[in-house]
């Protein structure tokens, strides 16, 4: 429990730093610590799988990427673009408001999950992953979830090939 | 003058009023005809290819001397000579338009001598710093503390008391700076840079919107083989442009070169190119000897030419060594390289008594005859050790399938361009022109062996590759032929002196160092130090066409681009 | 005899008996936590000191040069005198680096480095955490690397380094690919991700039933190291050092013994997944010769990276991605699959792996061809025919 409350404050810490930090690389670096931190909690609930492929697909691809985006277009310090002679109304944009609708949303189903006990059921739920190995999320994704990770397959393919075209577009 | 008489002048049928006057070093081209007589040589009379260019700094005019002959059918060469009286503004039409090969050239004319060409595109200096004041190679230039009126030691003491020229650091009053320079403030001008950055051509015509990136690979480099800075503009890892920038190791060769007695130069041209200073020697001491009209005696001749080839296969696997650091090869090759290059030094030393900086040639021969058992040695060497050592070269470097990868296509010259930048040496012999002085306009006696010119048609890094590896082949071939036919007898003409009495006259000589074509242009006013002395650098001249060469291939590229051109600072400094 | 026949694991239940005695259950896990990670953060250290003399030895013999031998006999305490130069050095920090980031992507690499000692295994039961998912574990940590690489390139502010910092982009992410083929090919075989049980199942070294995934891993490994000929990240005849040229001092010896600590764990671990790790003639017998085996042919790995840096120039960076693209990870696809389905035979282990070896061979065989082919056409699109 000690480690658990260790490692989900450096975890909100880092996702605080990831929004507050003026310079954008700071950011990708807190988001880094962040998925790092993610990778640790799972490897305490026994999903040591599930850890590994957090650090290499979020740490090691997309964090690498977001890096490399920012870095291509200069990492400089973000300036202050709020504009004082705005009115507050004026200042609601339609992404804004679309970011605190779906923040109260979320904040509403942990709130609704806590108060109901939903949220902790799933908790010892560990033991029935096999601990995290292999297999046991292999079966799982494989029949249950097939249509779901073939969707996501397909996905990335189409990801791929429309990469491969825009580069191609020279 | 009438003009029965200017017509009978040669060229003159051709264009009207061009040439002025026929003089024993050459024909005096008025300015404004230079460009027309220029294309009219170059298209119809097979001149195409222009060796060099210099000036003169004579008391009533400036002249601008152009050394051309004919590369593809084989001239003999002619000099033109352009004269400009007002020398407070001189200025001559660029003939880069139709030698591109003219471009530093004329850079470093108008950098020496201060001569305007009109039409060059980017005429600025070249050798020397952007904020240099004056024009040195002029004969009204002052060298600050050498060439004062009085000399040393009143300068050194001003006030009688004592003041090491250490301490007279060049930033203070030893040099004069132009109005208006403060060299701490000093900042190099960014405008230079605006061709390659693309500025003026607004945008790259890319889809893609990407910036060009200005990189300095130099002068603190490891691939530049010296303080050399190539300025690339790169989009990703694309080169799009290219500048080169020189200078560094500028130390006024040709200024002190007319400041020294015409012996002190022979151990001067050493430092030319120092990997080859026997080949400099050679150079330097066949122009004298041309002016002096002294003849060598047949044992001189054959140690000359011993030594040169020597020079040859030094040079080329050095060169060919280091090629492989810059393609990341982890110096396996270049130590192969410079072991071998050690064992012919021990013959240079055991003749000459240095291993590095000769100072062997002498006007009329050489300084020392070949100790006892020179020759055995050097027979060794020529029939054993190299042909074993080339094999191991053929059997761990040609074949390399990453080396091949990474040479075939890459900084292509087609043959024309490599004419018309005057190219020399290997990199033209690698554009599949088989154009070497030996055979095309052969000295000392190189006319008595027998040889062939190594060629390739690629015209890329690995031809130049190849054509190094050939010509270690053919050098061998006349090693030993001159080995088995050096004759006994003296090897100096006359006696040694140490002033020499030069007639006066000009004199060019070239010779096929191992770099290209090493020219030497000497005046003489009948004095004990040359009136004017220039050097043909190879690798400087060669150095032209880096550009063109590497626009188009990556940043990776252009670094072996320039290893294959095989530059040695000393020699494109001076 | 018997304590010396399997003697670390011996000696190490003396020790632990031994603090027990004068300390409380905890302490004692603490203690030997502690250690433990001293010993991982150690072995980087170690593999650069000795990796270091190794490796100039090695080189300068390949270059006919003797290497170092002033300071000491044979010169091995040279990598020593280096590391106390690079002690006292200057510590110097470009004038409009990112300090933070600057300071931090050293810790970062030096980190990965270490971490990634602690799945392996040198001998029987000597190993770190034999975490059930060992092989990947060795990607995930690797993919730090590419991050603190990264910030490294960036904080300089030199456009070296930058350039350095986009190749390790573009190469660490195309060769993580067929790495994770090849490592994945040794996990179907094994049908376990632990390193141990990897090991244990190797009663013939896998590189002999699958030459194409070991030779696929170790290329792979060469350029995830960055060692030559896949060295341009660090490319010094081009880009000077890439992405750490602007670090001196410690700093540097930082990311020098990173450099060196992944040489030694790729090597190590090529060593567990293919070369059958701690296992040899008498190991089941004496545990003991286990570690000594498994350092043997660690070494023999890192000898043969050497000799490659040795002696092969650097490739192009295109035509290094041409090559993880469109040679390694087609090449280990095929190989995969040929594997897969090899092991859904209903015949006895032994034809399976001939089996596997046949279509290993043939893959093999297939793509050299291939290769040859294509370099005869680039040579004939220069007019080099025959050349």
């Amino acid at each position: 429990m000690f480690l658990f409350i260790v490692f989900a404050l450096i975890a909100i810490v880092a996702g605080l730093g990831v929004i507050l930090s003026r310079k954008p690389v700071y950011s990708a670096l807190f988001l880094l610590v962040n998925f790092a931190t993610l990778a640790a909690l799972y490897i305490m609930l026994q999903a040591q799988f599930l850890a590994a492929v957090q650090i290499i697909v979020y740490a090691g691809a997309i964090v690498v990427l977001i890096l490399f985006v920012i870095m291509l277009i200069g990492g400089g310090e973000l300036r202050d673009i709020r504009d004082p002679n705005k009115t507050l109304l004026r200042r609601l944009t339609a992404p804004r408001v679309t970011g605190a609708v779906l923040a109260l949303l979320l904040l509403a189903a942990i709130g609704y999950g806590l108060i109901t006990g939903t949220l902790n059921s799933a908790s010892g739920s560990a033991a029935a992953f096999n601990n995290g190995s292999v297999q046991a999320i292999a079966s799982v994704l494989y029949t249950d979830y097939v249509l779901p990770f073939e969707l996501a397959s397909v996905l990335l393919l189409v990801g791929m090939i429309g990469a491969v075209v825009l580069a191609k577009n020279e | 003058m009438t003009d029965t008489m200017t017509s009978a002048l040669p060229f003159n049928d051709a264009i009207p009023g061009a040439v002025l006057e026929t003089t024993p070093n050459g024909l005096v081209v008025a300015a404004e005809k230079l460009p027309e007589l220029a294309r009219h040589l170059r298209d119809q009379q097979g001149y195409d290819y222009l060796a060099m260019v210099t000036s003169v700094d004579w008391p009533q005019y400036l002249e601008v001397v152009y050394y051309l002959c004919g590369v593809a059918q084989p001239k003999p060469g002619l000099v033109l000579k352009v004269r400009l009286s007002d020398k407070a503004n001189p200025v001559v039409p660029s003939v880069i338009d139709i030698w591109p090969g003219a471009d530093f050239q004329e850079r470093e004319v108008y950098d020496m001598m201060g001569i305007r060409f009109e039409g060059h595109p980017n005429l600025r200096r070249i050798l020397l710093w952007e904020g240099f004041a004056g024009w040195p190679l002029r004969k009204d230039y002052r060298e600050s503390y050498y060439e004062e009126d009085t000399k040393p030691l009143k300068s050194r003491h001003p006030d009688g008391s004592h003041l090491w020229a250490e301490d007279r650091v060049p930033w203070k009053d030893n040099v004069t700076y132009p109005v208006g320079v403060d060299p701490d403030l000093w900042v190099s001008p960014q405008v230079q840079y605006r061709r390659i950055m693309g500025v003026d051509q607004g945008g790259n015509g890319s889809s893609l919107n990407t910036e060009r990136v200005l990189v300095n690979m130099g002068p603190q480099h490891p691939s530049t083989h010296g303080v050399f800075r190539m300025v690339l503009a790169i989009e990703g890892e694309n080169v799009v442009g290219l500048e080169p920038e020189m200078g560094y190791l500028h130390r006024c060769h040709e200024k002190i070169g007319e400041r020294n007695t015409y012996l002190m130069n022979i151990p001067f041209t050493d430092r030319l190119d120092y990997i080859s200073s026997m080949s400099n020697n050679l150079g330097y001491v066949l122009a004298v000897e041309k002016l002096m009209g002294l003849q060598v005696p047949e044992r001189a001749d054959y140690i000359r030419v011993i030594m040169a080839e020597f020079t040859r296969i030094v040079s080329h696997f050095i060169a060919v060594g280091f090629l492989f650091n810059d393609l990341g090869a982890y110096f396996t090759p270049a130590l192969y390289g410079v072991r071998e290059r050690e064992l012919i030094l021990d013959l240079f030393e055991a003749a000459s008594g240095s291993r590095m900086m000769c100072n062997y040639m002498r006007f009329g021969g050489v300084s020392a005859d070949l100790p006892e058992g020179w020759i055995k040695r050097a027979r060794e060497t020529v029939w054993d050790r190299l042909p074993r050592v080339l094999g191991d070269f053929e059997t761990l470097l040609s074949g390399n399938e990453i080396f091949l990868a990474r040479a075939k296509g890459v900084g292509h010259l087609s043959a024309q361009d490599a004419v018309a930048y005057s190219m020399a040496g290997p990199m033209l012999r690698a554009s599949g022109v088989p154009y070497d002085l030996r055979k095309a306009a052969p000295y000392s006696i190189y006319d008595r062996f027998d040889f062939d010119v190594c060629s390739r048609p690629e015209g890329d890094v690995w031809a130049r590759f190849r054509v190094r590896m050939d010509e270690i082949y053919q050098s061998l071939r006349i090693l030993k032929q001159a080995l088995d036919g050096i004759p006994e007898g003296p090897i100096l003409a006359g006696k040694k002196q140490y002033q020499m009495r030069v007639p006066a006259g000009e004199a060019y000589s070239r010779i096929e160092g191992p770099k290209g074509e090493l020219g030497f242009f000497v005046v003489s006013d009948g004095k004990a130090n040359p009136y004017r002395y220039h050097v043909r650098a190879p690798t400087f001249i060669n150095l032209t066409s880096l550009e063109k060469m590497c626009i188009g291939h990556k940043i990776a590229d252009s670094v072996v681009i320039l290893g294959a051109i095989d530059i040695v600072l000393g020699e494109v400094d001076r | 005899m018997d304590y010396i026949r399997d003697f670390f694991i011996n000696f190490a239940h003396s020790w632990t008996t031994w603090i027990s005695g004068g300390l409380p259950g905890w302490a004692v896990t603490v203690v030997n936590f502690l250690l433990g990670g001293l010993i991982l953060v150690m072995m980087p250290v170690i593999a650069t000191l000795a990796l270091t003399w190794m490796e100039r030895k090695v080189i300068g013999r390949i270059q006919n040069r003797l290497g170092p031998n002033r300071v000491g006999p044979w010169g091995i305490f040279q990598a020593i005198a280096d590391a106390v130069k690079m002690l006292i050095k200057e510590d110097i920090i470009p004038d409009r680096a990112d300090r933070p980031v600057f300071n931090l992507a050293p810790i970062l690499i030096f980190v990965g480095a270490a971490m990634l000692w602690a799945v392996i295994p040198f001998g029987r039961r000597m190993i770190g955490q034999d975490l059930n998912i060992g092989a990947l574990y060795v990607v995930a940590i690797g993919s730090i690397t590419t991050v603190a690489v990264l910030m490294a390139g960036w904080a300089s502010n030199n456009k070296f380094a930058l350039i350095g910092a986009f190749r390790v982009v573009a190469q660490l992410l195309s060769y993580e690919i067929p790495m994770v083929l090849s490592i994945g090919v040794v996990v179907l075989v094994v049908g376990s991700m632990r390193m141990g049980t990897i090991v244990e199942s190797q009663w013939v070294p896998f590189c002999l039933v699958l030459p194409v995934a070991f030779i696929t891993y170790v290329l792979a490994a060469i350029a995830e190291t960055g060692r030559a000929p896949f060295d341009l990240l660090e490319a010094d005849s081009e880009i000077v050092a890439g992405y750490f040229v602007e670090y001196s001092g410690l700093k540097f010896g930082w990311f020098y013994i990173a450099e060196y600590g992944n040489l030694m764990a790729v090597s190590a671990i090529t060593t567990t997944l293919f070369l059958g790790g701690w296992r040899g003639p008498f190991a089941g017998a004496a545990p003991v010769l286990g570690p000594l085996y498994f350092i043997i042919k660690t070494v023999l790995v890192i000898f043969v990276l050497m000799w490659i840096r040795g002696t092969l120039p650097r490739f192009r960076i295109d035509q290094m991605l041409a090559f993880a693209w469109k040679v390694l990870v087609p090449a280990a696809l095929v190989n995969l699959l040929w594997v897969a389905a090899a092991l859904k035979l209903p015949v006895p282990q032994a034809v399976q792996y001939a089996v596997m070896l046949v279509g290993n061979l043939a893959i093999l065989g297939v793509t050299l061809t291939l290769l040859g082919q294509s370099a005869k056409q680039h040579a004939k699109r220069h007019g080099l025919a025959g050349a």
